[in-house]
């Protein structure tokens, strides 16, 4: 590709999250006329991903209890739980339906990090964790639907297997590892369970991950979101029981060709309709990697490119820094690190200090909280010092 | 002119100024002087006092909505700064009203036009402020310290 091309490239892409942050920020005026910014649910999406992953897990638990890793006994165990324990459907139902809330919830919260850049420059860290936090996400919604164990069960194994042959060299050892032998057998719900809790609970190693660089992350939603939620949730449940699409049990003979469709989960199988499998694995593999590389593909993620403001990083004037940590506390990035004094500082406030701030550069977004934090002058953006402010108020007061 | 200036921080990411400013000020109210930040929470309180001192009026910031800061923290920040720097200016008796922290995005402008005026109004309507007196000195200040133990 030529130079020209490229740049007309990025000038397209330039132009389209350009538009889509204009629009996201368009209807989130919208939104505020219906909702007080407090409560507007777009500004909490992390926390309302968290709050449907954590009544997942508390469903989960009750349903583990109950659930038996057999071919035999798999349905007829979730069947009894549905049938005769009493609210067992429901918290069936809860499960279900939180699962979905929380993969609408994670889209939501990507797409609006996305196009309210959100992920640019140092703040990569939150972005490529939630990548993974999604691929993980995905995949246990689709085990668990392979656990049930009934005619859909069945068919999405057929499909998984078919998609891991079609992976050139690993495949058929992939296919080993997860059916625990050549077909399936009782092995292979053993496995599937492990694969539907291990990698929700390893959820969690990579929320980690994603907040380590978010400094009081948000992770609950305002309270009267989480009640409507969680109400909801269990409405749904009662309201519309899972067994609605009454799937019959798998059996060796049945052949089962279709299947309800969950969308929030099984969008990959429905494109096997129209892609061979290895056509599906390799879509999949794209969108997984080009998502990490959202942050740093396009060379519109310059700040001259982008026509926004280059202050240049944070930079702590030591002589005058006195170690108060005020601006450690503020530093929404984690970026600012409170190290012992090596030396006395120069003006009065400074010189008994024990700490001094540093700025881990990598970290810094160059957004300058640290500056209005910092009571001592202590702090400067190189490119907008204090100094070029008060110019300005000057200037603002003479005319 | 006899309207008395008022100076707005105003941060890059909220409120479009393209339709509402020229030359450094607001198209409708000439007196309202604009000054650029890339985040509300830049803006250090004893600034906005500075600005009091050289002879301002009234000085606000306007940040993204609650919410939405980019910088995740920014506004609320700011909004709890101006809040400590009202209870100082108090004990200065210095009259609260005359520092302000807006919240508006950027396709807000009407919405935050409205506000600015009736800020304006409101000031308007205040006691004549102290005479400007200049400059600060330049050292730093110790009221800065006392802002330090508040939070
Ligand atoms: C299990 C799913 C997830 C949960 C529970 C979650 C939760 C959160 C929370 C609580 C925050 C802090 C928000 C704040 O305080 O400002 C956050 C930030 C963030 N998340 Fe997620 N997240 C999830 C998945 C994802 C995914 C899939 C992506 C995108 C690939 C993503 C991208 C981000 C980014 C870029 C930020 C930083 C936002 C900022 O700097 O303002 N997250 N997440
Ligand atoms: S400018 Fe200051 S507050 Fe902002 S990320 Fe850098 S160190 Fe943190
Ligand atoms: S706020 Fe200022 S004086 Fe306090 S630790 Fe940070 S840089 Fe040093």
């Amino acid at each position: 590709m030529s130079s020209a091309t490229t740049d007309q490239a990025t000038g397209r892409y330039a132009r389209s999250m350009t538009a889509l942050l204009r629009g996201t920020l368009r209807l989130d005026v919208w939104i505020n006329r219906v909702y007080p910014t407090d409560f507007n649910p777009l500004y909490y999406t992390g926390g309302l991903s968290n709050l449907f992953l954590l009544t997942l897990v508390l469903s989960g638990i009750f349903l583990f209890f109950y659930y038996e890793a057999s071919l035999g006994s798999a349905f007829a165990s979730i069947q009894y739980l549905t049938e005769r324990v009493p609210y067992g459907g429901v918290i069936r139902g809860v499960h279900r339906y939180a699962a979905d809330g929380f993969i609408v919830g994670i889209l939501l919260h990507l797409f609006r990090n996305w196009f309210t850049d959100r992920y640019l420059f140092a703040r990569d860290n939150p972005w490529i964790s939630g990548m993974f936090l999604l691929l993980f996400a995905g995949f246990v919604g689709v085990t668990g639907y392979q656990l049930v164990w009934d005619e859909r069960a069945q068919l999405l194994t057929t499909l998984v297997v078919a998609m891991l042959y079609s992976i050139p060299a690993a495949g058929q050892g992939l296919v080993h590892l997860l059916l625990g032998g050549v077909g399936v057998s009782d092995t292979t719900l053993v496995r599937l369970l492990y694969l539907h809790i291990g990698p929700a609970s390893a959820l969690y190693a990579f929320l980690w991950w994603h907040y380590l660089r978010l400094r009081h992350p948000k992770i609950w939603p305002p309270g009267v979101w989480t009640l409507f939620c969680v109400g909801l949730v269990f409405l749904l449940a009662g309201l519309i029981p899972v067994t609605r699409d009454a799937i019959p049990p798998s059996s060796p003979a049945a052949r089962p060709t279709h299947f309800p469709m969950d969308v929030f989960f099984m969008l990959p199988f429905w494109f096997m309709n129209i892609l061979p499998a290895g056509g599906v694995v390799a879509l999949l593999v794209l969108l997984f990697v080009g998502g990490l590389a959202i942050p740093y593909l396009s060379r519109r993620e310059t700040p001259a490119q982008m026509e926004v403001r280059h202050a240049g990083v944070a930079q702590v004037v030591d002589g005058n820094c006195t170690g108060c940590e005020l601006c450690y506390y503020d530093c929404p990035y984690n970026a600012i690190v409170m190290v012992p004094s090596p030396g006395r500082g120069l003006t009065k406030a400074a010189a008994n200090r024990t700490l001094l701030a540093v700025v881990i550069e990598s970290r810094c977004v160059e957004c300058g909280i640290c500056i209005g934090a910092c009571p001592f002058e202590a702090l400067e953006l190189p490119k907008l010092m204090e100094r070029d402010v008060l110019n300005q108020v000057s200037l603002a007061m003479q005319t | 002119m006899t309207e008395p200036t008022v100076v707005g921080f105003i941060c890059d990411w909220s409120v479009d100024l393209k339709p509402l400013s020229e030359g450094g000020h607001l198209r409708e109210l000439p007196h309202v002087r604009i000054i650029r930040v890339p985040c509300s929470g830049f803006v250090r309180p004893s600034w906005l006092e500075e600005t009091l001192t050289r002879g301002a009026a009234g000085v606000f910031v306007t940040g993204c909505p609650y919410g939405d800061c980019l910088n995740r923290e920014g506004n609320f920040l700011m909004r709890d700064r101006i809040e400590q720097l009202h209870r100082r200016l108090q004990r200065r008796k210095v009259d609260p009203a005359r520092v302000a922290m807006l919240a508006f995005g950027l396709h807000d402008g009407p919405g935050f036009l409205a506000q600015v005026k009736a800020f304006v109004e409101r000031i308007a309507s205040l006691p004549a402020p102290a005479p400007a007196r200049g400059g600060r000195p330049t050292v730093a200040q110790p009221a800065g310290a006392s802002e330090g133990d508040a939070s």
